[in-house]
């Protein structure tokens, strides 16, 4: 019912309005390279969003709705029969039907051809039943198969493409140029400096997109940012949020439209268990055995040690809440806040004091000096971290800035002390639990010693064995249950400090009407988005 | 002479040659795995499949030798990133627009300095020359992007004349071409014009002392004839000199404004690719440039014949 | 009768042979004191490295301490004001000086001894010495400077060894070729050539007859590059590469007030003044020195 009021509000705006030009220019922050959706990750799903489609999406309450299926239904628990839209084209005329669907699963799946392929691990095949309709084969029942496997966002994998096109240009042109069946298509793309989009006039919908032309450029500079988008150069600022210290600008500015909600993402800092001082070889016992010993005593006085309001508001300028685990507010139901009264790790600088003194370091004495290990666009906030611990314990910590590619070897080495880590992009408890905190999670410590090191940064066979339930159970309530009782354990046994989940900032100008139902965390959708 | 360059020619081949080889084995020496940082967001075991796609696989002298088979036949290989997009087509579309940016620049800071430099020598302690002197402080003393951020301030979000970020090709016009170039060029250049009026000035007092500008005063000739014919020529070497060196330290300079400015020029591609650890992408950019800068420097060395003629570099 | 737009040798007018030496008379300081500007260049240098020196008894406040009121404009308990952590700027531009300056110094010198000495031989001797260091200058010109520093940092670490080498190596060639310039200029001068053929050794020509004469543009360029140390510091600290990072750094600060600009000008514009004096001053001197050994004034 919103949706049609939407549209029809727009379209009455359209009708009544006199015809200005539909260009919309927005601003992102890493550059375009190139938008092939089985060779990309993150920044560059702007491109991806507009001109590819998946078969489902995740709307602002976060519950699946049809796109290029239109209907599907789990005939069998490891069997889903799905229905595809039909009169759907792609940007160079060809329809749209099970072949494509098909074509896609093959080099998504294909880990030489797609670096998403993991995200398919779990289905066996995808079979064309007719021109319409496909079967999708399980090899175990999957809780995430709507919102991650076949969405467009973590899942990108099925993010439907076109053979025809891919073979015709080489993968080169088509990462250029690409061609799916998506409300807009590229029309001209000056690598790494602008992208020109616009509008395909035989979208299936008619009445979208409304937008004729969007141009996307990269701004990294946040002054230049403000500048631009102040002067009217650019329209939108979407993707990642802008610098925390521009939106108070932002705020004050009549012309400007700050958008805030929730973001899919978690920041935390991470606690190497194999180091001194605070040394944990295991983890499976209950807390009140674990808080006997020192090494986990220093890890929790650590952690009672942040100060996440205060933090937040320096580093952020308060733009993001306050995390407690890998679960965040994106996803939606799943989501718990009483774990910010109940968790372990909650802040409270009495008590972390005490288990210091307990574990021998009185006020800081005697404790080494530790690395802090995080990128140099990390500096900031790490200052601010090793500040803080400076007052607040009297230990000291020594920002070792490392570029990405080195953090990301010795993050799946174990070789640091503390590291600044997060992640983006987490629309499913299952991109929280299996993919972070499970014993064979990808991100935990995959190259370590495990001669040395049996285990990354945090190992409990009571949370691997909830992840692996959640992740077939089909119930919601049910799901809730296990995602939630997995997220206390975690967060209560510190595998890491959880500082923030950041807040997701759309600003635009105020000629620009952004929809409500356009409005998903993490996204820039345009398809019905217009300019007054 | 023409000896000479072709001497020069040869060393410069071999020059180019050390560097791309230092620059391919240093960068694999260097710790920051890019296959890893690639899987951050994505599958480890399809870690070999790529690394056997990019050939990354192969042991490291193998790498280098097709590495040196590709470059001498022109194919400066493919991004490890995104859609493998060629070396090739990532420089092709960058090097214009720092070619533009370095060209503008350059016109801005030579006219620029060249003239402050003159008249700050010929009018030595006057009050213009304080003032020159100050500004010229100033340039060399702040940073490019601080620069740029003032210009933008001021020309974009103040007096709304020029846009505040971006890139048009030449193809869309010469006013977008250059209106979005004039200032970053300024950025850019500003702070060389400083450095250059500072070399100029000093090339020109020592000059304006010699006998034989005293000889050519007393002959009665022009003041303004001199200065421009002959205490001018004679200053220029080490200006020269330092034309060489500012392309140099021009396009590094752009970079930075480049970052500012939202332009993605070589500069950002080098850099972005250094931090990525693509290493394709790096090693044709930085060969580019070494080209660039080796010629450069022979050019120089044949200029500073062309104006002082008694240097024979055969002796 | 015009002179000829290129000056041949022939047409050249008869310079006075210098003396071979000309000592002066007086010490170097007084020299040095008589010219105004000199003086003020090295009153303010002496300023800047005494308040280098006895920051902590200047200021009361700990460079590192973000307890105040953050992005707060210069006043009377903060001198130039706060920053966005809540630090106070004076403090931090004091102490920031010792590692700017020491930077900024270190690696002109270094770049200048080294850089000079290979552009006197490479000029003066010319042949296989001058191809040898001509080229190999030429490599280190072309090889991007950013990587020796990646490099230095992932063998050595941060710290402000990776940042004196990888910087002094960039103004290495600069050095070297200019010298290099001006000495094949003036080795063809006739007073050179009659200090030879008086029997002076070739270390005597160079060092009391063509090096002097070849100073001008290197204090110059030498002078020009303290600031550009410092700036180049600045950088390579904002990608990790710089020094430890609880140091602040002059070119640190200005770099990371560039989101900062509209909304607290003095996070910009004091550090860059503080910058800009210290170049301003060792310019002077520069200058001065220049006077001075122009043996023709």
């Amino acid at each position: 019912m919103l949706k049609l009021a939407c549209l029809a509000t727009a379209l009455a705006l359209c009708l009544s309005a006199p015809v200005l030009a539909q260009d919309l220019t927005i601003a992102i922050k890493a550059s375009v390279d190139a938008a092939d959706p089985h060779q990309l990750y993150s920044p560059n799903r702007n491109v991806q969003l507009q001109v590819y489609e998946p078969l489902l999406y995740q709307d602002q309450y976060l519950k699946p709705q049809p796109w290029l299926a239109t209907s599907w239904e789990a005939v069998e628990p490891k069997v889903w029969l799905i229905h595809l839209r039909e009169g759907v084209k792609f940007a160079n005329g060809q329809p749209f039907t099970a072949d494509d669907v098909v074509f896609t699963y093959n080099r998504s799946k294909d880990p030489a051809q797609s670096i998403h392929s993991a995200n398919l691990v779990n289905v066996l095949d995808v079979v064309k039943v007719d021109d319409l309709t496909v079967t999708l084969i399980l090899e175990r029942p999957q809780a995430s198969l709507l919102v991650k496997t076949l969405e467009r966002a973590s899942g990108r994998a099925m993010t439907i493409v076109n053979s025809r096109a891919i073979e015709s240009m080489g993968l080169e042109q088509y990462g250029l140029t690409p061609v799916g069946t998506g409300p807009f298509m590229v029309t001209d793309h000056q690598l790494g400096q602008s992208l020109t989009l616009e509008r395909f006039p035989n979208y299936y919908d008619p009445e979208r997109p409304m937008l004729d032309r969007v141009t996307i450029i990269p701004i990294p500079e946040p002054e230049p940012l403000a500048a631009a988008i102040e002067t009217g150069d650019i329209h939108l600022i979407g993707g990642n949020a802008p610098a925390a210290e521009l939106i108070d600008r932002f705020l004050s500015n009549p012309d400007l439209v700050v958008s805030e909600v929730t973001g899919p993402g978690f920041q935390a800092m991470f606690i190497n268990p194999w180091r001194e001082p605070f040394l944990v070889p295991d983890f499976n016992k209950p807390f009140e055995e674990l808080v006997q010993e020192n090494g986990f005593k220093v890890r929790l006085a650590i952690a009672k040690a942040f100060n996440r309001e205060d933090f937040i508001q320096r580093a952020l300028f308060g733009r993001g809440i306050p995390a407690f685990g890998t679960v965040n507010p994106a996803m939606g139901f799943f989501f718990d806040t009483a774990i910010n009264e109940t968790s372990e790790q909650r802040y409270d600088l009495e008590a972390a004091r005490q288990l210091l003194a307990d574990a021998g370091y009185p006020n800081g004495e005697g404790f080494p000096t530790l690395k802090l290990l995080t990128t140099p666009a990390g500096r900031r906030e790490g200052e601010i971290i090793v500040n803080m611990y400076q007052e607040n314990l009297g230990i000291t910590l020594e920002l070792d800035l490392k570029d990405f590619t080195v953090l990301t070897e010795d993050s799946n080495a174990m070789n640091y002390d503390l590291m600044r880590l997060g992640s983006g992009g987490d629309y499913d408890p299952d991109d929280a639990l299996v993919d972070w905190m499970v014993t064979t999670s990808r991100f935990n410590g995959l190259t370590r010693d495990t001669s040395v090191m049996p285990f990354g940064f945090f190992s409990d066979a009571r949370v691997d064995e909830l992840s692996a339930q959640q992740a077939t159970e089909v119930d919601l309530e049910a799901r809730k249950a296990l995602v939630q009782e997995a997220n206390k354990i975690t967060s209560d046994k510190v595998a890491a400090v959880f500082t923030h989940h950041p807040t997701d900032i759309l600003v635009y100008r105020t000629e620009v009407n952004y929809p409500d139902v356009s409005r998903i965390p993490g996204l820039v959708d345009l398809d019905r988005v217009t300019i007054s | 002479m023409q000896r000479y360059i072709a001497r020069r020619v040869l060393q410069a081949v071999i020059v180019i040659w050390a560097v791309g080889t230092l620059v391919f084995f240093m960068l694999r020496a260097v710790p920051g795995d890019p296959i890893q940082a690639l899987l951050a967001d994505v599958d480890p075991g399809s870690a070999d499949a790529i690394r056997a796609k990019l050939g990354l696989d192969q042991p490291v002298h193998v790498q280098y030798l097709f590495w040196l088979r590709n470059t001498v036949q022109g194919d400066l290989g493919q991004s490890l990133y995104g859609s493998h997009v060629s070396v090739n087509r990532i420089i092709l579309e960058a090097v214009p627009r720092t070619l533009s940016l370095a060209t503008l620049a350059f016109v801005i800071s030579f006219a620029l300095g060249l003239a402050a430099g003159v008249v700050s020598a010929v009018k030595k302690y006057s009050l213009i020359d304080h003032i020159l002197t100050f500004a010229a402080f100033i340039g060399i003393s702040v940073p490019g992007f601080w620069l740029g951020i003032i210009l933008i301030l001021v020309f974009s979000v103040g007096l709304k004349w020029l846009p505040a970020i971006g890139y048009e090709p030449l193809s869309e016009g010469i006013w977008p071409w250059l209106s979005h170039l004039i200032l970053p060029a300024l950025a850019a250049g500003l702070p060389f014009s400083a450095a250059i009026a500072r070399i100029t000035r000093s090339a020109m007092l020592e000059v304006l002392q010699q006998e034989y500008i005293m000889v050519a005063r007393s002959k009665g000739l022009k003041e303004r004839k001199i200065i421009l014919r002959h205490a001018l020529r004679n200053a220029l070497i080490p200006v020269v000199t330092v034309m060489g060196i500012s392309l140099a330290l021009l396009f590094s300079g752009a970079v930075v404004v480049e970052n500012v400015f939202a332009i993605k020029g070589l500069g950002r591609v080098l850099i972005q690719g250094i931090i990525n650890r693509d290493y394709p992408v790096v090693e044709g950019s930085i060969l580019l440039v070494a080209v660039f800068l080796v010629f450069t420097n022979l050019a120089v060395d044949v200029v500073y014949t062309m104006i002082d003629p008694r240097i024979d570099y055969e002796s | 009768m015009e002179q000829t737009a290129a000056p041949k040798p022939s047409s050249l007018p008869v310079i006075t042979p210098l003396p071979v030496s000309s000592p002066s008379r007086r010490p170097f300081y007084q020299l040095l004191l008589r010219d105004k500007r000199a003086t003020a260049g090295l009153i303010l240098l002496v300023l800047i490295v005494v308040a280098t020196i006895f920051a902590p008894l200047i200021s009361p406040y700990d460079p590192q301490s973000q307890k105040y009121d953050i992005l707060q404009p210069p006043s009377t308990t903060h001198l130039l004001g706060t920053d966005d952590l809540g630090r106070d700027l004076f403090t931090r531009i004091l102490y920031g000086a010792r590692i700017s300056l020491f930077v900024g110094i270190v690696t002109v010198a270094l770049s200048l001894v080294i850089g000079v000495v290979m552009g006197i031989l490479s000029g003066y001797y010319g042949g296989w010495i001058d191809t040898i260091l001509m080229r190999y200058i030429d490599l280190q010109w072309a090889f991007p400077n950013f990587i020796i520093a990646v490099y230095l940092v992932a063998v050595f670490g941060t710290g402000l060894l990776n940042v004196i080498v990888a910087v002094s190596l960039a103004f290495l060639d600069d050095f070297a070729r200019v010298t290099r310039g001006m000495v094949l200029t003036l080795r063809e001068e006739e007073y050179v050539l009659a200090a030879r053929s008086l029997g002076a050794s070739d270390l005597q020509i160079m060092l009391r007859h063509v090096l002097p004469n070849a100073l001008a543009p290197i204090i110059v360029l030498a002078t020009i590059s303290v600031s550009y140390a410092i700036l180049a510091e600045a950088t390579l600290s904002f990608l990790g590469l710089g020094v430890k990072p609880t140091t602040p750094t002059w070119g640190l600060i200005v770099s990371d007030s560039r989101s900062f600009f509209s909304r607290a000008w003095w996070l910009g514009v004091f550090p860059g003044l503080a910058i800009m004096l210290t170049v301003l001053s060792i310019n002077f001197l520069g200058d001065a020195l220049r006077d001075i050994l122009d043996v023709r004034n």
